[in-house]
């Protein structure tokens, strides 16, 4: 018999572990909260370092997931533990008895409206990354009308004790200088800043973005945090930060700011936590069973978790979570969870 | 044995009341005349100490009010208010009043009556020689009823004395079970007593027992009313012809020496400072330093009550009780430096303890002189604020973009700012084009240094003002120099007197008639110190106010549920509490919060604290936002950029908060209305 | 060693060596926070007496661990202990209380 398999979230976690799930044999659910699947990837344009068109890695994914139940517009009623199953039921009337759960319920941006001192939405021409990316998709945005000098805010939400959250959110640097070398492209004659307090560029091919941003694009970075925005009489934004290196207070006139939101946990933790009773540390996110050698499994037998539910991750580290997670999924449902009688012991010992 | 009073004849030779000892005197007295001695001196050195320490302009203006009708008529109406009835602790919490105010009064009605008694039945004995110290109280055991020539006025006081000690009894039952179960009477945490404290405490209970005792045992040889002599029937009752009078009286002198020697080291001494801070206080006389001169007047009229306990927003968390003003006068009092500086730096300077304080003790206001006395000698440089050219820093509401300050660095150079600018300016400057401001302004707008951090609120107000058709000048567009109250929060009076002095001149040369500010903080210290002559101080919730109930400004009314948070230094800090719930009320529907007025919490973001930590401070805000919540609003208004950015971030971070409440600024809902 | 005469003009070079760790832990010791700071400019960005003069508690910070008390209390002189600083660290320290700390500690004689 098919073991069946519940995973909660669309987005790339889940798509990947879902075509990994089903390619070896197991009955796959997929639910996802919204209309679409996909996640945030459907919202961007190109990703970072090699400027690669999201839509073709998308693709990808759901060709690989073709023949997984997946419903959308669905989330989880209520759930109840069986003794090594568990009975699901689901806001569409379904209900599924499924022997794995892999919770890859991913992130959400921070709300850049909190931080009120940068005055999104309070001034015209102040944008999140999000906004920048779908105007990149779409082409369209109203703040975007030939802007001479455009400013990337770095670390907006992340590393700030004052709006709750107190790590780095991983990828938004390596962001701020893809869209930094992006709107260079589409306003060549632009002068562009990135304001930031360190430059976290760790992966392959991120310091040659980096150079490249400099070298062919001229982007200028200064080590700085932008403290407070204010708006001029003709809409333009007067910025100041102080330009640590050269130890002076500092401000320009920018047509155009574009804030670096982080990544927090998503909203749904909160309901998910409750319904399989899982843990979740002080930072928001979900427990796992040990940060370096279980990081796909909950405390919990039975309950997995990839992608950004765990923390802040860039895609191909989301993706190779996602595998990561599948290849635990199958040990357990081969090792541990067929054997009826020995399954606590089994549990204790290797989960 | 018949009750002998119950016969009424009255015969006018005949004495009533029998002097029982020719000599006036019992051993059992000396308990408390050298206790009584002792205070009665300790308090006269005291007294003649403080107000020599007092200088002298103080002490002749303390003659003088004394002599004021208005001032006169004040201190009167205090003194029995508040010491005697304790009016302000029955208008808060009714049973604590009463508890209070039954041994207070009952116990000063006890002393009167008890001498007024000598007076008329043995006037002899008021001489001081001949026991006019201890005769009033001792009254019934030195003297007799005499048999069958009661008098109905005799009955009478009798009935009195009886009366108000059953009234006190009362009191000092409730004020037992107060330290069981506080709760009760209103109080979630009680002072701790010191030693001192204990030893007068406990000699205070047991005063009025055993005066019940002692005076129903003497009940049927001296007389007594409805409380002692069914008093005596029981005991004779239960113990038959044996009464242990002296015992009795004996006891009870001691109990009363025992607490007139503890007192001078107790919390009780208030009973008795605190007329003279009273008299001070309206004289207009405040303490600048902590401990010396006035502040001891003030020191001591605090009476250890314990109600800042549960008035201080720290207290939400029970490790913050060491902090409060309670404990903070009693270390100035023991000269503990390191606790009263660690208590003074902690206080949010909410003022609430001061509003709740029975007696008025302005606790804050000696904190502040504290933190005086250790930071107002830190050196600071403001040379740089005395060349800022005043008129060009105003602009008007046609400027555009560009600064207008063109100003010589002297400080600047020093640190090494000497490049010349690329326009040609001569070393040392730092230039901008200078813009002089073309139209005198009827109101200057004052942001502050908070409010640039909030810029809603900049964008709001300046929509209520081109809505209304205001002229007005936005003094710091670019930013300014800050208003000087967070310098004489921290205690930096100096600095602080150097910045209102560059403000102050700016401000008188723009020529505006009206002055609005947006932060309360700036509000107060503009109002209460800056002394502009001719131009009116308003808040913007005042200036808005005039603006709707004149008809300037039209707005619409939703039902929109709101609550109104006070913000300390705009409520208790300046008295404006109606005015921004007038206006809101046109915009919307008000709900209550469970505590508002001037009972409102602080926010938790107040400047004034020097060492509270972020944890602590949103312990404080949670605390504030969940009295705000209980009417369940859709929006919080707040009309100070402070509490806007708390609540907002307290708001956001809360995982507990189940509906989702907009925290907006004043002038915002009213634009968006 | 042979003292060649390099030591016409004082070093320019910060000297760690010089650093007084007994004072750095007196402050610390009131303010625990000095040690988390990371450098970001957003006091100094928003610093409201920074506008008119040099004044930065990022700087004073780095001087003070650079052995260079001196400018440490330059660069807070003209503090006007605002607060502007203290809501906008992202890393929660106590501004005003490391400024009016640093003042106390450094100086005294």
């Amino acid at each position: 018999m098919k073991n069946n398999i519940l995973i909660i979230g669309g987005g790339p976690a889940g798509l990947e572990a879902s075509a990994q799930l089903q390619r070896m044999g197991y009955n796959v659910i997929l639910i996802e909260r919204s209309a679409k699947l996909g996640g945030h990837l459907a919202k961007w344009d190109r990703l970072f370092p090699d400027r690669v068109p999201a839509d073709e890695v998308l693709g990808g994914l759901l060709r690989a997931a073709e023949g997984v139940k997946c419903f959308t517009d669905t989330d989880i009623r209520a759930i109840n533990r069986l003794e090594k199953s568990y009975n699901v039921r689901l806001t569409n009337g379904i209900t599924v008895l499924s022997d794995a759960v892999l919770v890859a319920s991913g992130f959400d941006l921070f709300n850049a409206v909190r931080k009120e001192e940068y005055g999104y939405g309070i001034y015209n021409q102040v944008m999140t990354n999000a906004d920048l990316e779908a105007y990149f998709k779409t082409g369209n945005d109203k703040r975007i009308e030939n802007p001479k000098k455009i400013g990337f805010v770095h670390c907006v939400g992340s590393r700030d004790e004052k709006s709750g959250c107190r790590s780095c959110s991983k990828v938004c640097c390596a962001t701020a200088v893809k869209q930094a070398i992006e709107i260079k492209q589409a306003f060549p004659q632009a002068e562009v800043f990135c304001f930031y307090m360190d430059l976290r560029l760790f992966g392959r091919h991120y310091e040659d973005l980096y150079l490249e941003a400099q070298k062919e694009y001229g982007v200028r970075f200064i080590r700085g945090r932008v403290a407070e925005v204010s708006e001029n009489y003709d809409g333009t934004l007067l910025v100041k930060a102080e330009d640590t290196v050269a130890s002076k207070p500092l401000k320009v006139t920018l047509d155009l700011l574009v804030l670096m939101s982080g990544m927090r946990p998503s909203a749904s933790v909160k309901e998910l936590g409750e319904h399989l009773g899982m843990m979740v540390e002080e930072d928001g996110y979900f427990s796992v069973r040990s940060g370096i050698s279980a990081g796909q499994r909950s405390p919990q037998p039975g309950i997995f978790l990839a992608g950004a539910a765990t923390g802040p991750k860039t895609l191909p580290e989301t993706l190779a979570d996602a595998r990561a997670a599948a290849m635990e999924i199958e040990r357990y449902l081969t090792e541990i969870f067929p054997d009826a009688r020995n399954y606590k012991q089994l549990v204790k010992e290797r989960w | 044995m018949t009750p002998l009073f119950n016969l009424l004849a009255a015969q006018a030779e005949v004495p009533e009341v029998i002097d029982r000892i020719p000599s006036g005197f019992s051993y059992f007295v000396i308990p408390f005349t050298v206790g009584i001695v002792f205070f009665l001196c300790w308090i006269g050195v005291g007294c003649v100490r403080l107000l020599r320490a007092v200088p002298r302009t103080d002490r002749l203006r303390l003659w003088k009010s004394l002599f004021i009708p208005k001032t006169a008529a004040k201190n009167i109406k205090e003194l029995f208010c508040d010491c005697l009835f304790h009016v302000k602790i029955w208008q808060r919490k009714p049973l604590l009043g009463y508890m209070h105010s039954a041994i207070a009064f009952g116990w000063f009605m006890i002393i009167i009556l008890g001498h007024i008694e000598v007076a008329l039945f043995v006037p002899a004995r008021l001489n001081v020689t001949r026991g006019g110290l201890f005769y009033p109280i001792f009254y019934r055991y030195f003297v007799w009823m005499n048999p069958g020539h009661t008098t109905l006025r005799g009955a009478f006081f009798f009935f009195l004395m009886d009366f108000f000690l059953l009234y006190i009894l009362s009191g000092i039952a409730l004020a037992v079970f107060k330290r069981f179960r506080s709760i009760v009477l209103g109080m979630r945490h009680t002072t701790k007593p010191s030693f001192a404290d204990r030893v007068s405490l406990y000699s205070l209970w047991m005063i009025f027992p055993l005066r019940l005792l002692a005076e129903s045992f003497t009940a049927d040889l001296s007389g007594g009313s409805f409380l002692t002599i069914p008093v005596n029937q029981f005991w004779h009752f239960l113990f038959g012809d044996k009464l242990w009078f002296m015992p009795c009286w004996w006891a009870y002198s001691i109990c009363l020496g025992l607490f007139f020697a503890a007192m001078p080291f107790s919390r009780y001494m208030h009973i008795l400072t605190e007329v003279l801070w009273i008299l001070l206080r309206n004289a207009g006389i405040k303490p600048n330093h902590p401990r010396k001169g006035v502040a001891e007047a003030e020191i001591y009229a605090c009476s250890s009550c314990g109600l800042c306990l549960d008035a201080c927003p720290m207290n939400v968390q029970k490790k913050n009780l060491k902090f409060s003003s309670v404990y903070f006068i009693r270390f100035l009092r023991r000269h503990n430096e390191k606790k009263i500086n660690a208590i003074a730096d902690k206080c949010l300077m909410c003022d609430k303890c001061h509003a709740l304080c029975p007696v008025g003790v302005d606790a804050p206001a000696l904190r502040r002189a504290q933190r005086a006395t250790v930071n107002n000698s830190l050196p600071y440089d403001y040379s740089y604020l005395g060349s800022v050219v005043s008129k060009d820093t105003v602009r008007t509401a046609k400027d555009t973009g560009a600064a207008a300050e063109l100003r010589p660095y002297s400080a600047a150079a020093k640190r090494g700012w000497t490049r010349p600018g690329s326009d040609g300016c001569p070393e040392g400057m730092v230039s901008e084009p200078i813009q002089p401001y073309s139209s005198i302004p009827e109101v200057l707008y004052f942001a502050g240094c908070m409010t640039h951090l909030t810029p809603r609120i900049i964008k709001s107000v300046e929509k209520v003002f081109e809505a209304a058709g205001v002229e007005y000048a936005f003094a710091d567009r670019d930013g300014g120099i800050c208003c000087g109250r967070p310098l004489m929060l921290a205690g930096k009076t100096d600095a602080a007197a150097a910045t209102i002095a560059v403000n102050k001149k700016m401000i008188q040369e723009s020529g505006c008639s009206t002055l609005v500010l947006s932060c309360p903080i700036c509000f107060k210290v503009f109002k209460e110190e800056y002394h502009l002559e001719g131009i009116k101080v308003v808040h913007y919730t005042q200036f808005i106010n005039e603006l709707i109930a004149s008809g300037r400004l039209k707005v619409e009314k939703t039902d929109r549920k709101m609550v109104y948070h006070d913000p300390c230094e705009l409520g208790r800090g300046c008295g404006v509490y109606l005015e921004p719930r007038a206006a809101l009320s046109q915009v919307g529907t008000l709900v209550k919060a469970s505590k508002e007025y001037d009972e409102s919490i602080c926010c938790g973001g107040s400047l004034g604290s020097l060492t509270l930590d972020t944890h602590d401070r949103t312990k404080i805000s949670e605390a504030s936002l969940d009295s705000l919540l209980v009417g369940k609003p859709e929006t919080i208004v707040t009309a100070c950029p402070l509490c806007l950015k708390t609540f907002s971030e307290a708001v956001s971070n809360a995982k507990y908060l189940t509906e989702t409440v907009q925290v907006k600024d004043f002038a915002e809902v009213v634009c968006e209305h | 060693m042979v003292d060649f005469g390099f030591g016409l003009v004082p070093s320019s070079r910060i000297n760690l060596d010089l650093f007084d760790k007994e004072k750095y832990e007196e402050l610390a010791a009131m303010e625990p926070d000095v040690r988390i700071c990371m450098a970001c400019g957003s006091c100094t960005a928003v610093c409201t007496a920074g506008k008119f003069v040099p004044t930065s508690l990022r700087e004073a910070i780095e001087a003070i661990k650079n052995a260079n008390s001196e400018k440490a209390l330059q660069m807070l002189e003209s503090c006007q202990l605002c607060g502007k600083c203290s809501m906008v660290c992202p890393r929660g320290i106590n501004t005003r209380h490391l400024i009016l700390s640093i003042t106390k500690v450094y100086s005294k004689k």
